[in-house]
């Protein structure tokens, strides 16, 4: 029986590492290396913002809607606040906020999954209330959340997390449906593993690939949701900058100010531009 | 097709259903009830229960629960809390705008993606394909804010050929209010553009390898007629279904871009509603909203069907 179920149970632990190469293949690509730059110079300028500018980002002064100055390298807002400042810690906020809220949504994604594995009843269960999740797209889930808790940081956590929910549940549920056929998972099963050991210790680390590319794809929708939840004046409360805000506060002097725009839009891009640059690279690395 | 309907219908109508449900009763989870916060801060405790008595926050919550769906059915959504008037009134005069943002928001998606998705299948150019990659990408990688903050610098501010934000009825300056249409209607459009272009692309590349291309080609069949009589029907089902979810992110990204273009429709309205916490307008809202795409994704499994004859006897 064991020499029955040794070989099979290697195979897969060697195409899981195989599997792992390949994403480093695919992250040192041009694409995928552009993207980690991107992120990684971004996240460094928010993290360490406090250090690269001593001008407080809430500070008012009478110099208001500044163009680019020696003092203010990308100008000041309508209230005269430095916008170097206040686009560094909006930086530093909305990836506090995505790098906090994604784990907690993968995490009930994936533990939906497995509750979905169980049993057919679990499963239906699971995929109705997917479903009913899907069924308020984004925004909607924004609104709903924030009617009942008011605007601030803690509806933004929220809504990206439950938005991220069914994306990594339908992501794990496909890939464990699909694995747990496979002869390697029957072997151990006719080995005498347990129903329990085989989904946690050989099919799930299988079925889990996919859900890396997922985060790359779920951070930036975070930051999505961050600036949208702004916009609609439901995203964390003024005057702490996020660069949704400092967007959406710059709307107004479009066409008198348009240098406003300029640092929170490149900001804004640059950060979602390099998430989506990353998981395309991992996605190119596994398909190859 | 019957037992195809039969099949979809139940799990359509429990979606909206549970929604239902979860609308309603997460505005009542709300902390501190309405009735106290519409009275104002000196109002009495009987003046707080007149007022939960006229709203009928004092029945049981099944009560509650059927006379809202029976108002709903009936079209009789009685008045608002906060923003004044009755909710009949403040949807009927925003939904026609909401109507005219998310149709024109579609035509283009159309018009952008089916040429797009062609043309990324059927070029042989690399420089070709190659672009029409990046656009796909650069256009679903950048939140539709930034999209609209971009398109208003371009066209209103550096060549002033549209205006920034606003509305114009379509029925009394038709050509002014396309005007005011044609940036929040792109806007709105170019993320599910790029999607469903993507989609279009990769079946219509599929289609083009299947087997009945070649004999086609070999019998001499021109390639344009290859390309829109064969492959494209049959890259057009899945297509389809992609279509219908990205008109649920047209409905629900509609708020958004209301927001950005001063639009006065339906998501300006429940934004005030959230804002000024005027639940019957957000209760009532926010099903719509999910009614109408739930009813759109069942739509759309019911054209697949009826384009696929496959899917109906799985």
């Amino acid at each position: 029986m064991t020499a029955l179920t040794t070989p099979s149970a290697e195979a897969p632990r060697r195409t899981a590492r195989a599997h792992r190469n390949r994403y480093l293949a695919g992250l040192l690509t041009g694409r995928g290396l552009t993207g980690l730059t991107l992120v990684g110079l971004l996240a460094l300028a928010g993290l360490f913002a406090p250090l690269l500018t001593d001008l407080d980002p809430d500070a008012q002064s009478a110099l208001a809607l500044a163009g680019p100055s020696a003092d203010h390298p990308f100008g000041t807002d309508d209230l005269g606040r430095d916008l170097f400042s206040r686009v560094l810690h909006g930086i530093g906020t909305d990836l506090a906020i995505t790098f906090s809220a994604v784990p907690v949504g993968a995490l009930l994604g994936c533990s939906f999954a497995l509750l979905a594995a169980s049993s057919r009843w679990a499963d239906v269960t699971v995929q109705r209330a997917f479903d009913l999740l899907l069924a308020f797209p984004g925004i909607i889930l924004a609104l709903a959340v924030t009617a009942v808790l008011g605007p601030g940081r803690w509806p933004v956590l929220i809504v990206i997390a439950l938005a991220e929910i069914p994306g990594f549940g339908r992501q794990l549920r496909a890939g464990i449906l699909v694995q747990r056929e496979r002869e390697y998972a029957l072997a151990a099963r006719v080995g005498g593993a347990s129903r329990l050991r085989v989904l946690l210790r050989h099919v799930v680390p299988n079925a889990a690939d996919p859900l890396i590319v997922q985060t790359a794809v779920a951070l930036s929708i975070g930051v999505f949701i961050e600036g949208a939840m702004s916009f609609l004046g439901l995203g964390v409360r003024p005057p702490e900058p996020t660069l949704g805000s400092i967007l959406s506060q710059s709307v107004a002097y479009l066409s008198t100010h348009p240098t406003f725009a300029a640092a929170p839009l490149a900001a804004t891009t640059a950060l979602v531009l390099g998430f989506t640059l990353i998981a395309e690279a991992l996605n190119r690395g596994i398909r190859r | 097709m019957r037992s195809f309907l039969l099949k979809r219908l139940p799990s359509g109508l429990l979606v909206l259903v549970l929604a239902s449900f979860l609308v309603f009763l997460i505005l009542r989870l709300i902390p501190g009830d309405p009735a106290t916060s519409l009275a104002g801060p000196d109002a009495g405790p009987e003046a707080v229960a007149a007022i939960r008595g006229r709203l009928g926050l004092d029945q049981p919550l099944l009560t509650q629960y059927v006379g809202w769906i029976g108002d709903l059915l009936t079209g009789n959504l009685g008045p608002s809390y906060a923003i004044g008037g009755r909710i009949s009134d403040l949807i009927g005069n925003g939904i026609g705008a909401t109507a005219q943002l998310t149709l024109g928001a579609l035509l283009l998606v159309i018009l952008i993606a089916l040429p797009l998705g062609v043309l990324g299948a059927t070029t042989r150019r690399r420089p070709v394909a190659a672009a029409v990659r990046a656009f796909t990408t650069a256009v679903l990688a950048v939140p539709p804010f930034v999209t609209g903050v971009l398109l208003v610098l371009l066209f209103a501010v550096t060549l002033r050929l549209l205006p920034a934000g606003g509305h114009e009825s379509l029925l009394d300056q038709p050509d002014l209010a396309v005007q005011y249409l044609l940036m929040p209607a792109l806007c709105l459009a170019l993320p599910s553009a790029a999607v469903l272009a993507r989609y279009l692309k990769d079946g219509l590349e599929r289609a083009l390898a299947e087997d009945y291309v070649r004999t086609a080609t070999a019998l001499g069949v021109s390639r344009r007629r290859i390309v829109w009589q064969h492959a494209l029907p049959n890259a057009l089902p899945s297509t389809i279904t992609v279509l219908g979810l990205q008109i649920g992110h047209l409905i629900a990204g509609a708020v958004l871009v209301e927001r950005i273009f001063a639009w006065p429709g339906l998501g300006q309205l429940i934004e005030q509603g959230v804002i000024r916490r005027d639940y019957p307008v957000v209760q009532d809202l926010l099903l719509l909203i999910v009614a109408v795409h739930v009813a759109v994704q069942l739509l759309t499994d019911l054209v697949y069907a009826w384009l696929d004859p496959r899917i109906r006897w799985e």
